[in-house]
């Protein structure tokens, strides 16, 4: 019985429920074991004038005070090398670390941070993208997407509208703060367990800062308690700490951020601010459209780069613009860097254009759906992305016909109407947005990826891969699609820690698509196996016919009567000196990219659309989403069950972003939201009342057993929530372009509705 | 007096004494017994990763309730049993950890544990969920990053067959073993055994902190390294868990829990109900008192407003006697308080409201549930056909300390009841406010509030 396809639990799932699973932080402590914390810059940029560690250094308890000039190297980042670990002579950004302290315990810690003395000079700070484009502080390479003539097409066209969307960022508030423990091995190795996304980084980085060959640097995950991107780059720089004071004191040494340390000194979602000029005619289809898109990269550049291109390969979202200009220009500010978040600038994109369909349907008058069905991707017009890209097996106008039926849309926007012109105190919205989300990094080289199989003299198997386990699955889909390519229970596999000692050189789990390639090179060294046990049963049966791998068992399809276990056939090829082993390798087919001349920079999209109804209330601005409907093309789902799990919690996910999660920031650049008593994730009570979720039968041959990538895919269904406030609005606008940033708090919706009444006699009060 | 706390967890005894009873029961579990199912993560009762059933000892048997163990302290444990996820799962997986292994409800599985010991919290004494909607009660206090909650809300009500954590632990010989009632003195912890002894140590020692829930105590230790010189616990005192009608008052005794109260008021004071439930989670309301929040002296406490407006009064007993202070008269200042360094909160007497008036609680917080207010506020009115007869009108989260408003008041009384009446009144509670800008919302936002919360307030009651 094949298992992909099938419901299986998650592989950790009963260590979860039980508390059993570890987590770097629960590992036991190993005798000498040190603690490492480190001393962060209190000012958004500063000189440091001198640093006096003496008086901390006698502080009982402290082992070690390192700073930069303990480093080997003290430059790195993934994309350029523009980023320091220990801050030298100047402060960057509130949160840079400045001091490693490693210590016996707490304590000593917390005296060693207040007794150490730094004189800074505080410096005037970039804190906005506004004042990054006053000050013309940018990171190098702005970006221009181009197709056809947008000026001339604009200065023809019957309607334009202008405006600026902005958002602000999002912590991604994984439950488990960043953590790593390095043990100090033989000859000046390492061994590191980070809590990371990108094993791989975490060794290189550390391999370079510290001196040594990557060969020496193990770096192992097991596990991460979420991560959501926020560990793909930024889980390195504990893991570099640890590793630091690991290689100084020749101790095991564990760091483990509190909350609050985490949201002060880690990046986040990108803020941007997309200014638009859009024209279109009067059924509202779009001629032409040009946008100028400006991120906050933060204090170093990071993913930063790569997070603008997806930015822009993503603000056509589903819609065909005949001419389109994008620029994409990343500022550089004085806060953390910012970096990955799921969706990785693909939100920032796409709520850009669906904020503009709900703001053309509002100049026209006319409902917002009939002007995102007039514009969306043809299957064969109509059907080229503003880059050059061919939208393939495109199943968007499938999607945005059958689920405004399911969601019984057209009576729901006339009651909604209806609603609005009765009710006193409340006021309705509904929006259906679209999803159609590129997959494979932007970075052509990243989409490769090794895997480990090993078959065992008892039959059963163990796999490994460069995939990280952070909770969505990526291991159990590995382990059905193995079972299945070998023909055993899945109980029979288990895939193993991460380590960069098993599988080298691999990419971050990022970008949806580690069960992709992961998945694709471990099916690559099953099949290898698989071929060579066959010829072994050749062998000993005398098999003529095709050899079937299945149920646990293996047999001559022309002729049943030769059949043997699996077990047996193992023992079999050991005896014979087969290899039982293999390495698999995939490399991601048919992708290619240029800055300069577009191409085909994803292997194929996953795409969905949603429809969501909020109720406000028109004197606190309080928010409720009453109903949600999704309906994704996820291709063949290799676990419907971890599939499904992850569409809900990127839809809730990101509705956070876009409604309650409100990063909050004192004028001196300070976060001041720095723990879940002021910044609020989505809460049990703040899910639809009504939630419906599910996919349509459609194959992918292109990708992994027909499947398609959903890690990320489905939060920018939550911009259905945001465009039904933005449609409410609309209701009380007066007859201007309703107005809404992100994320959409009972204060902003508050602030805009009264705004918007202002204009009209009753001012302020009605 | 005993000179250390007795507790259980999972079953074996516990003794702690000295520095220890000051640490946090979550690092005690995990780094002193290596119980690392327990998760801790914000360290401030705000996620409930942390979340373990505490049993306290009610009629012959043990009660068992959720609570954040990020935010208990040892010296609070005396006498109790902690239930963890470790010691739920001592037989193996119970029902509701199969159904959410089922159901998809653990992802990363880092918020899980909590999850799944407020989940058996919500099967104890042979209850049930019903419905979505009480199993989201249920799990106010849990926040998950990965699932979007649904597949949790499914678990939740898949379950047949859980056992009772007296079946996993037969309460006799726990109870048996625990101390009770008596006084523990542990350096400068004390938790007498009278009401005169509590009153003796608070003059002996002003500065002392009355720790009863430690909702936030808890994170001034954990988040500013705050040291107490002295904690004083309420916990043996007679009498202070008392909680009755009284004539046409309600009577609740200074160490009464919220969750207490709420399940004590439904149905008798519905609207304080309703704004209980909004309060704060399961965790903090098992462990936080009326008192403390009337203490703690937060102009954004979310119960303020309706004492306010009640005009309850708080029974303050000291070294030379009782007095009876109006809650209105009790803040003087920003966190400041009519109280006398020997003086203890022992009752708060809250005139019930007449059938005939119209009360509502108002709370405005960025998220709906387990938040901080930005905007509170309290109105009874008086109508008599169509005219106001009477109103007041409190307010927090406008200034210093939670308001009356006067003035409002004033002007709302005897004029008709309709709409202008409460459109005019909107400047004028405008005028009767200070409200700053702060994390929670601007003071523009709070200005617009202060007016439309009357206008609201029309709507609900006409």
């Amino acid at each position: 019985m094949a298992v992909v396809g099938k419901n299986v639990p998650h592989d950790s799932a009963r260590g979860h429920v039980s508390g059993e699973s570890l987590y770097v932080d629960d590992i036991a402590p190993a005798r000498g074991e040190v603690l490492v914390d480190f001393l962060w810059s209190p000012h958004a940029r500063a000189r440091i004038r001198s640093a006096d560690l003496d008086a901390a250094r006698k502080v009982p308890g402290v082992v070690a005070l390192l700073t930069h000039r303990d480093l080997h190297h003290n430059l790195f980042g993934p994309i350029y090398k523009d980023e320091i670990l220990l801050a030298v002579d100047e402060c960057t950004f509130r949160g840079q670390p400045i001091v490693v302290i490693a210590a016996e315990n707490a304590e000593a810690i917390r005296k060693a941070r207040a007794a150490i003395v730094i004189d800074y000079e505080p410096l005037e700070p970039i804190l906005t993208i506004d004042q990054a484009i006053a000050a013309q502080s940018f990171f190098p390479d702005p970006r221009i997407i181009r197709r056809g003539d947008a000026d001339a097409a604009l200065a023809n066209a019957e309607h334009i509208l202008e405006g600026i969307f902005e958002n602000k960022g999002q912590d991604h508030f994984y439950l488990e703060s960043q953590a790593a423990l390095a043990f100090p091995e033989e000859h000046g190795a390492l061994t590191i367990l980070s809590s990371t996304q990108n094993p791989t980084e975490v060794q290189e980085v550390i391999a370079h800062l510290l001196g040594l060959q990557m060969n020496q640097v193990v770096v192992e995950t097991k596990r991460m308690g979420g991560a959501f991107g926020g560990k793909e780059c930024q889980a390195t720089h504990p893991a570099a700490m640890a590793a630091l004071a690991a290689q100084k004191t020749r101790r095991p040494a564990r760091i483990a951020y509190n909350k609050d340390d985490d949201m002060h000194a880690t990046g986040k979602r990108h803020p941007f601010q997309n200014r638009y000029r859009v024209g279109f005619n009067s059924s509202g289809e779009i001629v032409a459209a040009q946008f100028d898109l400006y991120s906050d990269g933060g204090a170093y550049a990071d993913l930063s780069p790569a997070v603008m291109g997806r930015a822009m390969t993503h603000v056509d979202n589903a819609y065909f613009i005949p001419n389109v200009e994008i620029r994409g220009t990343v500022c550089r500010t004085n806060m953390p860097p910012n970096t990955a978040f799921r969706g990785f600038g693909g939100p920032q994109g796409a709520t850009t254009i669906e904020s503009v369909m709900e703001e053309i349907a509002a100049v026209l008058k006319k409902d917002a759906l009939d002007v995102r069905r007039a514009n969306c991707y043809g299957i064969d017009s109509r059907n080229t992305t503003p880059y050059g890209q061919i939208v393939e097996n495109n199943t968007l106008p499938r999607l945005f016909k059958e689920l405004p039926e399911r969601a019984d849309y057209k009576r729901r926007l006339a009651e909604v109407k209806r609603f609005n012109e009765s009710s006193e105190t409340h006021l309705k919205g509904i929006s259906t947005t679209a999803v159609k989300f590129g997959i494979s990094f932007n970075t052509k080289f990243l989409n490769q990826a090794n895997a480990l199989v090993n078959v065992y003299l008892d039959g059963s198997v163990q796999v490994s891969t460069g995939a990280t386990e952070m909770g969505q699955g990526v291991n159990t889909k590995i382990q059905q699609v193995v079972a299945d390519e070998l023909g055993i229970e899945p109980e029979r596999v288990i895939v193993m820690v991460t380590s960069t000692e098993k599988n080298n050189n691999t990419s971050a789990t990022a970008a949806s698509s580690a069960a992709d390639l992961n998945g694709g090179a471990a099916v690559d060294a099953c099949r290898r196996i698989r071929e060579r046990m066959a010829q072994v049963f050749r062998t000993s049966t005398a098999a003529k016919g095709e050899i079937v791998f299945a149920d646990g068992q293996v047999w001559d399809a022309a002729d049943l009567t030769k059949k043997m276990t699996f077990d047996d056939l193992v023992g079999i090829a050991y005896r014979s000196r087969v290899s039982l082993g293999e390495r698999g390798f995939y490399a991601t087919p048919r992708i290619s990219w240029d800055w300069t001349t577009g191409g085909n920079p994803f292997l194929y999209f996953t795409m969905g659309v949603a429809c969501s109804e909020v109720l406000i209330d028109r004197f606190t601005g309080e928010m409720k989403v009453l109903r949600s409907d999704v309906l994704m093309d996820i291709g063949r789902p290799i676990n419907p069950g971890v599939d499904r799990g992850q569409i809900t919690g990127a839809f809730i996910q990101g509705m956070g972003w876009l409604t309650t999660e409100d990063l909050q920031y004192g004028a001196q650049g300070e976060l001041l939201s720095h723990s879940p008593t002021t910044y609020k994730i989505p809460n049990i009570h703040d899910l639809p009342e009504v939630f419906n979720v599910d996919w349509i039968e459609h194959d992918n041959p292109v990708n992994l057993y027909g499947s398609k990538a959903v890690g990320e895919p489905p939060l920018l269904m939550s911009i259905s929530v945001w465009c039904a406030v933005k449609h409410a609005l609309s209701f009380v606008s007066n007859g201007e372009v309703a107005r809404l940033r992100v994320p959409a708090t009972s204060e902003e919706i508050l602030m805009r509705m009264s705004h918007s009444r202002a204009a009209v006699a009753q001012g302020v009060q009605r | 007096m005993r000179n250390e706390v007795i507790f259980f967890i999972n079953g074996a005894e516990h003794r702690a004494g000295g520095e220890g009873v000051f640490q946090t029961l979550s690092r005690y579990l995990r780094y002193d017994q290596r119980a690392t199912g327990t998760k801790i993560v914000c360290e401030e009762g705000d996620c409930g990763a942390c979340t373990v059933l505490i049993g306290r000892r009610e009629g012959k048997g043990l009660r068992y309730r959720p609570v954040n163990s990020c935010i208990q302290f040892l010296f609070q444990l005396d006498g109790t049993h902690v239930v963890t996820v470790e010691g739920l799962s001592r037989n193996g997986l119970t029902p509701l950890q199969e159904s959410m292994v089922r159901t998809h409800g653990a992802q990363c599985g880092y918020c899980t544990p909590g999850f799944v010991m407020a989940m058996a919290a919500m099967y104890e004494g042979g209850a049930r969920p019903a419905s979505p909607a009480d199993v989201r009660s249920a799990l106010t206090g849990n926040l998950c990053r990965c699932t979007g909650y649904e597949p949790i809300i499914k678990a939740a009500l898949d379950v047949n067959g859980q056992p009772a954590i007296d079946d996993l632990f037969p309460p006799a010989p726990i109870v048996e073993a625990l101390p009770n009632g008596e006084g523990v003195r542990i350096g400068n912890f004390f938790k007498p055994a009278s009401l005169a002894q509590a009153i003796e140590f608070k003059a002996a020692h002003p500065k002392c902190v009355i720790v009863q829930g430690a909702t936030d105590f808890g994170v001034w230790c954990n988040k500013r390294g705050f040291v107490p010189e002295a904690v004083l616990s309420l916990d043996a005192v007679p009498g202070l868990d008392e909680l009755r009608i009284e004539g046409d008052e309600l009577h609740v005794g200074g160490r009464t829990t919220l969750a207490v109260l709420e399940e004590f008021v439904e149905g008798k004071i519905p609207q304080l109900a309703k704004i209980l439930d909004r309060f704060g989670s399961p965790q903090i309301k098992n462990a936080g008192t009326l008192a403390g929040n009337v203490a703690n002296a937060s102009p954004i406490a979310d119960s303020l407003p309706f004492l306010y407006v009640t005009g309850a009064t708080l029974e303050l007993s000291g070294s030379t006697g009782v007095r009876n202070v109006p809650v209105e008269k009790f803040y003087r200042g920003y966190k400041t308080l009519d109280l006398q360094p020997d003086e203890i909160i022992t009752r708060v007497r809250i005139p019930l409201p007449a059938a005939a008036d119209s009360l509502r609680l108002y709370k405005v917080s960025k998220r709906s549930h387990l938040d901080i207010s930005s905007f509170t506020a309290a109105v009874l009115m008086r109508r008599r056909a169509d005219q106001i007869e009477s109103v007041r009108i409190a307010y927090g989260g406008v200034g210093p300390v939670v308001l009356r408003l006067p003035k409002t008041e004033r002007f709302l009384a005897g004029r008709p009841f309709a709409l202008e009446t409460f459109e005019e009144a909107g400047p004028i509670a405008r005028s009767e406010i200070t409200p700053i800008s702060d994390v929670r919302g601007s003071a523009d936002f709070r200005y617009l509030l202060a007016g439309n919360v009357l206008r609201k307030f029309y709507y609900d009651v006409r």
